[in-house]
């Protein structure tokens, strides 16, 4: 099949009009953020996309053994870089996540994603098991995995060190792990949990969000003595006077938003919502929706196995993210630090996720037919 | 192109079935976000808009208005009032502003030179740090009513008045002829010559450019508020001062409720006052409670504002704010919201109607002008209803209960006769008015009769000391009657050597002294000594102090207030009334019954004591050597008994000589009751230091009975036929022994009430 042919495949162009529209949103909605507060993210944000797109561009038209090869130089290089943010980084929000280069301050622990689904792709690759991995086989990848989880949640940042595991959680479990060896690893999580809380390896500000998503029910919330609400109400406050298509901008420009701090950033769909109301988010939904069916339908058509692997560690990149995302805003999960792909500020996380959207792209141009 | 490198351990089928799990998972976190995004938006979407549009909610302290005092007629005798002030945030004034500032607030307020200077100097004056306490420029503006009697001013036209800014006086027109338009007195020259002066209501009236007083020149103005009480004239200066404060954001007026007291010094020590909480009303009840208070809090400290502090104060509640976003002001809607919040509801405190006849209390009050110290009860026996409690000297409420100038304190506090005590309630020794207890005990003991003849050489030698009778020559034989008439000493030191301490003592309490009386103030119970009393004081006991103790001397003492229930009951035929204060209980202008007050109790006197008691009680105003026989009433039969109380004080230093001769003098006493037929009005008065009883205590009884029969004709007359009339509160107030009066004629059998 020729590549033209492929380009007019009904399902890349679906894939990529989903990506392309939720870049529209992200920019539009930027835009109204930055009407609220004087600020000029959605030109960054427009900047930062524009260059993901070329990113993306480029790697879709290059080729994937480039990747295979240079994935464990790429990893040892950001593990290193993760050292060197612990140590030198620059500090906001009490986190030391970014590492300043001239104008722009880069957040190693967003390319920490990518680099972790083509090391854990390549090396998947290279050991091809006849079955289902056990435990003792597993060590290594886990160990490629855990090293910069534990690195990132040192920052700290809990979201993104989630993000990363699941990401490779997802990976390993696609490659198929032994039954026991499931069952042991989710006993773990489930017993450890409870004594991560107990003895101290969850943060205090970490118990609060919890806490506070647990009495989220607006009767405990407006009962209060002082109605201050928590971002996490405001922004379910937001959301919900969406209502079903939304209010007009000047409406909103007058609303709980403008006092959210992370409303350019973590709690960017909360605009979008009270924005559009439930027809602009169901459509935004449907949009990642659409993306992630094509990453996932790459993945079923991939011509190997690092290639499908690849694809399906996009997608739970971005499945992940932004179910997390979403959830907290609207009131489904704890708060946690984590971006919704593209629609949030921030240039370290559109470019990771376009550039793993020019994977996709690459591996979907290059495919089988079967 | 086809590179098929898909391993030999891939398998193609377990990876598209995981891929189908994949999507699957997908599908699902999906329609988790769906779901959950149709109730947020859909279903809960009204409610947290409704949330969303509220940007502040705060719940504030909604403080209780507290309950008035009222007279039986409804005379409000304390009421709330908003008083207004004006603040200067010192913090907020810069350096140049100083003098606009002052300029400003002088353009709008009559203010004279040194207060304007002063203020200046004080805003000037370096802050010290983290110290912001507003300087209060002026208290009690004027707003809507008047500063003196609180009468709601009205509009007039604009009327002209001069303000000296170096003395402070102000000045209206003068009237046409020179007499004061308001007390119809005439004008005499003021000052220079130049104005006129009041000398009743000390005002000034003046038609030339300068002052009287300091020849300074005075500056015009019109006022355009009128008292139509006093005739003053005014401006409403708060609203004056709001119309201008956008030109000075340094200044705030600020209004908070004050409790005020219209009638003042009239019954000032039965209401009490009010201050605010100091640190021991704030401690709470329970070790790390809450506080029943906040800081700004005031309290009873007195009186009825004292006692009746919780059911005059209400119940504090709480208010919520929302501020709605794009708003300016908070508003209150949002109902939905309010639920949530369950603001607790304010009650506002009771009101009371008081018992007190207002127009005999001012009576007592001038009929009282020109003795120092002392006090006035007037009871009704026929209910134990206080009508008249006065004690002199009175003090203004209202100067407690604002904030206490330094010079009012250290006037009250530099006064010999203790303004602030309700002498109406505190103990004093009841002399000769003591002398029915001797009597009425050795009637009911057996140890003497009406008839008990004794013979008063003026003096009795008893332990090696002559106890003297106040008449140095004697009253020669005498019976009980004519000694209780005469107020014989040495026939009651003779009764109170036959019956002894403990038994007298035992007599007074039965007949009602050394307990409280039921009032609803606090009130002081007197001592009725024994010899175990004084045992435990180690004083050396001798016989004689029975001797001293049945006329009343010595070591006992009696509120007049104790005396006035003693005589009530005595006048009611032996049945002591509970006394009280409160007429009912208003909530919301809906009267509701006082619950828990006493039916009162027998004095357990037989009647044939009570008939003695009573003739020589009728006989002390009625007969020609009665010690208040130049006090009776015309048309009234009153009893009464006068008493004079030696009560040597030993002067302190410093005293002038003035209060060192008041010191040397006798306290004065008068207990009665008329008409005697029907008794309606009890009356004790006490003097402090006044001298004789029978000279200077009956008087102001009898102008009070005068007051009352003529206020009250029908309670003068002598009731139709033979017996007495009681009232409706016969039922209320248990058995009524009739008066000995009706006794003599009927055929009733003596009560079998005398002592074991």
């Amino acid at each position: 099949m020729s590549l033209a042919r492929r380009l007019r495949e009904p399902s890349l162009i679906g894939g990529v009009a989903c990506i392309l529209l939720i870049c529209g949103a992200a920019i539009w909605n930027l835009w109204f953020v930055d009407s609220l507060r004087e600020t000029s993210y959605h030109r960054a944000q427009t900047t930062w996309i524009v260059l993901g797109l070329i990113g993306a561009g480029i790697i879709a038209g290059m080729d994937m053994h480039f990747f295979r090869r240079i994935s464990g130089t790429l990893y040892q290089v950001l593990v290193l870089l993760l050292l060197v943010v612990l140590v030198f980084g620059r500090e906001i929000n009490n986190s030391r996540r970014w590492i300043e280069l001239g104008p722009v301050n880069l957040q190693p622990s967003e390319f920490m994603k990518l680099a972790m689904v083509l090391v854990l792709a390549h090396w998947f690759d290279r050991r091809r098991s006849s079955s289902a991995w056990g435990l003792r086989q597993l060590l290594i990848p886990l160990a490629i995995l855990l090293i910069p989880v534990g690195l990132i949640n040192r920052q700290p940042d809990l979201g993104t060190s989630i993000c990363v595991a699941l990401i490779g959680g997802c990976m390993i479990l696609y490659e198929g792990v032994r039954r026991q060896t499931l069952v042991g690893l989710l006993l773990l999580v489930v017993l450890g949990l409870p004594l991560a809380w107990r003895f101290g390896a969850v943060h205090t500000y970490q118990k609060a969000r919890v806490q506070a998503w647990l009495a989220l029910d607006e009767d405990a919330v407006m009962s209060r003595r002082t109605a201050r609400a928590s971002q996490a109400e405001q922004a379910l406050w937001a959301v919900g006077s969406g209502r079903w298509v939304g209010r007009t901008t000047a409406d909103a420009r007058r609303s709980v938003l403008r006092h959210l701090p992370f409303l350019h950033t973590d709690f960017v769909l909360a605009s979008w919502a009270e924005l559009t109301g439930l027809l602009g988010s169901l459509a935004l939904f449907i949009c990642y929706g659409g993306a992630l069916w094509w990453a996932l339908s790459i993945a079923h058509r991939a011509r190997d196995r690092f290639d499908a692997l690849v694809a399906v560690g996009v997608a739970a990149l971005i499945f992940w993210q932004f179910f997390i995302n979403a959830g907290m805003v609207i009131g489904l999960l704890p708060v946690v630090g984590m971006t919704l792909p593209l629609m949030s500020y921030g240039g370290s996380s559109v470019l990771t996720v376009l550039l793993g959207c020019g994977f996709l792209l690459n591996i979907a141009l290059r495919r089988t037919n079967r | 192109m086809a590179r098929l490198s898909l391993g030999q351990s891939h398998d193609a089928t377990a990876f598209s079935g995981r891929n189908k799990v994949a999507r699957a998972a997908v599908l699902a976190g999906l329609m988790m976000l769906f779901a959950r995004l149709l109730l947020v938006q859909a279903v809960r979407g009204e409610r947290y808009e409704k949330f969303a549009a509220v940007e502040r909610v705060s719940k504030v302290r909604a403080t209780a208005a507290r309950g008035l005092i009222m007279g039986p007629g409804g005379d409000v005798l304390a009421r709330n009032i908003e008083s207004h002030r004006l603040e200067v945030l010192p913090r907020r004034v810069k350096p140049e502003r100083v003098q606009p500032v002052a300029d400003i607030l002088r353009s709008l307020l009559d203010m004279t030179d040194s207060e304007y200077k002063g203020l200046i100097a004080e805003l000037r004056r370096p802050l010290p740090p983290r110290r912001s306490k507003p300087l209060v420029v002026r208290r009690g503006l004027v707003s809507t009513h008047c500063p003196y009697d609180s009468h709601r001013l009205e509009l007039v036209g604009e009327v002209n008045y001069s303000f000296c800014r170096t003395c402070g006086r102000t000045y209206e027109q003068p009237p046409k002829r020179h007499i004061c338009p308001v007390d119809r007195k005439k004008l005499v020259p003021s000052g220079s010559g130049d104005g006129l002066h009041c000398p009743v209501c000390a005002r000034e009236f003046l038609d030339k450019e300068t002052c009287p007083y300091d020849d300074t020149p005075v500056s015009r103005g019109e006022h355009i508020l009128h008292c139509a009480m006093c005739g003053r004239t005014y401006n409403d200066e708060v609203a004056r001062l709001r119309s201008h404060l956008h030109r000075l954001p340094e200044a705030r007026v600020r209004t908070e409720i004050q409790r005020e007291y219209p009638y003042r010094y009239l019954a000032s020590h039965v209401l009490g006052y009010m201050s605010r909480v100091n640190r021991r009303d704030m401690r709470p009840f329970v070790e790390g409670g809450k506080s029943r208070f906040s800081l700004n809090d005031h309290i009873g400290r007195a009186g009825l504002e004292r006692t009746l502090d919780a059911m005059l104060r209400g119940v504090d509640g709480e208010q919520v704010l929302v501020r709605r976003r794009g708003s300016e002001e908070e508003t209150r809607d949002l109902e939905d919201l309010l639920e949530a919040m369950k603001p607790r509801p304010t009650v506002p405190g009771l009101s009371v109607r008081l018992t007190l006849d207002l127009e005999l209390q001012r009576v007592a009050k001038v009929a009282m002008k020109h003795v120092h110290s002392g006090a006035v009860v007037a009871l009704d026996p026929r209910n134990g209803k206080v009508r008249v409690m006065y004690s002199k000297p009175s003090f203004d409420p209202n100067a407690w209960s604002g904030r206490l100038t330094p010079e009012i304190k250290a006037r009250v506090d530099a006064s010999y006769f203790a303004p602030l005590l309700n002498k109406a309630v505190h103990p004093f020794p009841p002399a000769s008015t003591y002398k029915i207890v001797a009597a009425a005990g050795a009637i009911e003991h057996g140890l003497a009769s009406r008839d008990t003849r004794i013979w008063c050489p003026g003096h009795y030698e008893y332990g090696g000391r002559r106890f003297r009778c106040y008449k140095r020559q004697g009253h020669g034989e005498i019976d009980m009657v004519q000694a209780l008439e005469r107020s014989c000493d040495v026939y009651f030191y003779k009764l109170g050597e036959r019956l002894g301490l403990e038994r007298l003592e035992q007599q007074a309490r039965r007949m009602g002294f050394g307990e409280h009386t039921g009032i609803e103030i606090r009130e002081r119970i007197g001592r009725l000594p024994t010899k175990a009393w004084y045992d435990k004081r180690k004083v050396r006991y001798f016989p004689g102090f029975a001797l001293s103790t049945a006329v009343g001397q010595k070591d006992v003492t009696a509120t007049p207030l104790q005396l006035a229930r003693v005589f009530a009951g005595l006048a009611r035929g032996g049945h002591l009334p509970d006394v009280t204060l409160l007429e009912t209980l208003q909530r919301s202008g809906q009267p509701i019954p006082v619950l828990g007050r006493g039916k009162g109790r027998s004095m357990g006197l037989r009647p044939g004591t009570l008939a003695t008691l009573h003739e020589g009680l009728e006989r002390v105003v009625a007969r020609e050597y009665g010690t208040a026989h130049r006090h009776r009433l015309a048309g009234v039969r009153m009893a009464g008994k006068t008493g004079t109380a030696e009560a040597p004080q030993r002067a302190r230093k410093g005293m002038p000589k003035s209060i060192r001769r008041w010191l040397k003098e006798d306290h004065a006493w008068f207990a009665s009751w008329a008409p005697v037929e029907a008794p309606s009005l009890v009356v004790v008065v006490f003097v402090e230091h006044g001298g004789l009883g029978g000279a200077v205590a009956a008087p102001i009884a009898k102008r009070i009975m005068t007051a009352w029969f003529k206020a009250h004709p029908e309670l003068g007359r002598p009731p139709e036929g033979d017996r007495p009339t009681y009232g409706d509160d016969t039922a209320t107030y248990g058995p009524v022994i009739p008066p000995p009066s009706a006794l003599r004629t009927s055929t009733l059998r003596p009560r079998d009430r005398g002592p074991p």
